[in-house]
């Protein structure tokens, strides 16, 4: 089967930076598969997610996306190309939402769908959509000081979805959450692979891991363990601690 | 293998507030390499203040200079530029300051965690303020030396300003003072509006929404403007030049009063229904940003309330001055109607650079303060020209409401002159009109100018977040 991600020998050296943040990462991600990426603080978790996100330019190595429109090697793109493949075909979930604070839940969500060109009635009826799927109607004007940091995230995981991106990538989305929170939060993005999406999440949480279908570790920058879950996810906690 | 402890200072007095703040003063000048603009910017921001006040006294103090019987009518005349060109002096000072004190929250939230009184927090907070003014004085003055023998080659009365353009040298310690001072005095208060905890900063209020009260208050002030207007021939056959001199400054200082109270509450109507139909995602981000703050919004752009209301009355005194036939008049009242048209279109153009600085340091400070927001809008593909543009749109959307609001309300006052002035001299109205469009490139070139920070924000993302 042709991953719907793939990066062989990513290698990232920071400015300044005495190790590589990555070291020769090969890895291999499938179409509907959720997989966890653990390690200790400084592993090099993020670094991994935003090299393969093409939100950072690798110093080596070769990032392959199966593209809508065919196979692209996302680190030779530049700028531009990098932005649209973020904005058409890739969703993203991080522990600050990236939402804006000025926008309500509902122009946040349209916002995914206005940036395609979608006009913004249409736009905001799918946003509204979403945001009663995931349980928020009634808070569609509120703006994102009025809601909770689980239903924040909720917001961002509608509009990581609202664009029909098949690929979500998500860096601690638990991570600010109480337990019960963080729990249907993790529903929320797991239910999104059974609509066939795939699920790339960066985690320290092993019970996070353990819910994801597969678990790669990661120690100074390099793969020490890529594995099924949730027996990986037990050891991948000992690694991470 | 044994470990030496450091010795404690049990015991030892806690240093005072500001004794503690000296000491720490250097630590925190000490900035990373991204942050060197972040540190650039204030001093030259606070140059610009400098060097602009400089100019405007040195350009009056030269009015001040004859000793004839027309000397008093310039003085009049000079007191009320330098009075029109205050407010968006200091509106660009605000924005100095404004500029100095962003991003310094997140490190006196630290020095809270440590155990730092308030009195501390505050004392490095106005100490840091001060030596960034004084050192951006001093690049004004020098600034200064530079702009003042261009502008000396404007002339008045026929003659060169030249010389006269220098203030008396003790003047040049007295403003840089003065501008540390007002700098320091800018970050107290910025420190009053904020709560400092070890664990981050927060607003005391949220920002103010613009009451509609402030509407009746203009609409009030208008009303008496109106009604002086129509007395003001009256007072001059009773008082003279100076009695007429007087009211127009009363009606100019009310207007402009009027118009403070007004704009916030203007602008926050016309985002609300910006935000409601925009249609693109710049128009959406603009109209949002202005109604996160609309008072914010009103002060970048209001020294141009100001200087469209004067543009106005300096248009319609163009034409008036070119219809008054200069025969008969002595060659000191013909110079007298000349200057009057040079004094008006340099102080709407000095107005309009100055907005320019106060809108270009604003957008430089907002764009710092946003970084994250940018970074967020990156990673999700946002493309960098549309960000660019909402932030521009923010500004000249503030703007043209602003400029046509005020121009109206000038133009309410002096309509049966207005009329006259476009059909008998259309020539003066299209020159006032050329200064506007002038000034609104002005100020569109100095908000684009601010976009360039972004690519550097975006270089290195992990600071902003």
């Amino acid at each position: 089967m042709t991953p719907l991600l793939s990066a062989r020998g990513l290698t990232m050296q920071y400015p300044g930076g005495v190790t590589p943040a990555l070291d020769a990462v090969d890895l291999d991600i499938g179409a509907g598969e959720s997989v966890a990426i653990m390690g200790a603080s400084g592993s090099g978790k993020t670094t991994l997610l935003h090299c393969l996100a093409g939100i950072l330019r690798p110093t080596a190595g070769l990032v392959s996306f199966a593209s809508v429109q065919g196979p692209v090697r996302v680190e030779s793109l530049d700028d531009g190309e990098r932005s649209r493949l973020r904005r058409e075909e890739l969703g993203f979930v991080f522990q600050q939402g990236l939402l804006l604070d000025e926008l309500t839940a509902l122009e946040n969500v349209a916002v995914a769908r206005m940036l395609a060109g979608v006009p913004r009635g249409q736009a905001e009826a799918e946003a509204a959509q979403w945001l009663q799927h995931l349980g928020l109607a009634g808070l569609e004007q509120r703006r994102l000081g009025e809601l909770s940091g689980g239903q924040a995230q909720r917001v961002a995981i509608a509009r990581a979805q609202v664009t029909g991106a098949r690929l979500i990538f998500a860096d601690e989305p638990t991570g600010a959450l109480d337990s019960a929170t963080s729990v249907e939060v993790l529903d929320l993005l797991l239910a999104a692979t059974q609509q066939g999406r795939t699920l790339v999440v960066v985690t320290h949480d092993a019970d996070v891991a353990r819910r994801c279908a597969r678990t790669v570790v990661l120690r100074d920058g390099r793969v020490v363990s890529d594995t099924a879950a949730p027996a990986a996810a037990a050891s991948a906690a000992e690694v991470s601690r | 293998m044994s470990i030496t402890v450091p010795a404690t200072v049990a015991g030892s007095r806690p240093a005072g507030a500001l004794a503690t703040a000296v000491h720490l003063a250097p630590l925190f000048a000490r900035r990373r390499d991204g942050d060197r603009l972040a540190t650039a910017l204030p001093v030259a921001a606070f140059g610009v203040v400098t060097a602009l006040l400089l100019v405007v006294l040195g350009g009056a103090q030269a009015f001040f200079q004859w000793d004839d019987e027309l000397a008093s009518t310039y003085a009049t005349l000079a007191v009320i530029a330098v009075v029109l060109l205050l407010v968006p002096l200091a509106t660009v000072g605000a924005s100095a300051a404004r500029l100095a004190a962003r991003r310094r929250d997140e490190r006196l939230a630290s020095l809270r965690l440590l155990g730092a009184t308030t009195g501390t927090i505050t004392a490095l907070t106005v100490l840091e303020a001060a030596v960034t003014a004084l050192l951006g004085a001093v690049l004004g003055v020098v600034l200064y030396a530079v702009l003042a023998p261009l502008v000396g080659l404007l002339h008045f009365r026929g003659e060169a300003l030249g010389a006269q353009m220098w203030v008396p040298w003790w003047w040049l310690p007295l403003a840089v003072l003065g501008v540390a001072l007002l700098a320091a005095a800018s970050a107290v208060v910025g420190l009053r509006a904020v709560v400092v905890t070890p664990l981050g900063v927060r607003t005391r209020q949220r920002p103010g929404t613009a009451h509609w009260v402030r509407v009746v208050i203009a609409v009030g002030v208008l009303v008496v403007g109106l009604g002086l207007m129509q007395v003001l021939g009256v007072l001059g056959e009773m008082g003279g030049i100076v009695a007429i001199v007087g009211t127009l400054a009363a009606i100019f200082g009310g207007m402009l009063l009027a118009l403070d109270a007004l704009g916030p509450w203007f602008v926050r109507v016309r985002a609300r229904r910006q935000a409601r139909k925009a249609q693109t995602v710049p128009r959406l981000l603009a109209a949002r940003m202005v109604l996160e703050d609309p008072k914010v919004a009103w002060r970048q752009v209001s020294g141009v309330a100001m200087t469209s209301f004067v543009g106005v009355f300096g248009a319609v005194g163009l034409a008036m001055a070119d219809m008054t036939s200069t025969e008969g008049m002595d060659p000191d009242e013909r110079w007298l109607m000349q200057d009057i048209s040079t004094g008006v279109l340099v102080t709407v153009a000095v107005s309009f650079l100055m907005v320019a600085c106060s809108v270009g340091i604003n957008q430089a400070a907002s764009t710092l303060d946003r970084a994250a927001v940018h970074v967020s809008l990156d990673r999700l593909g946002v493309p960098r020209a549309v960000m660019a543009e909402a932030s521009r749109r923010a500004v000249m959307s503030a703007l043209w409401m602003v400029a046509g609001g005020s121009a109206l309300c000038a133009a309410v006052l002096l309509f049966p002159l207005v009329g006259m002035a476009i059909f008998i001299q259309p020539v003066a109205i299209v020159t006032a009109l050329a200064v506007f469009a002038l000034g609104f490139l002005a100020v569109r070139g100095a908000a684009a100018l601010s976009a360039r920070l972004v690519p550097g924000i975006l270089a290195r993302p992990e600071r902003a977040l």
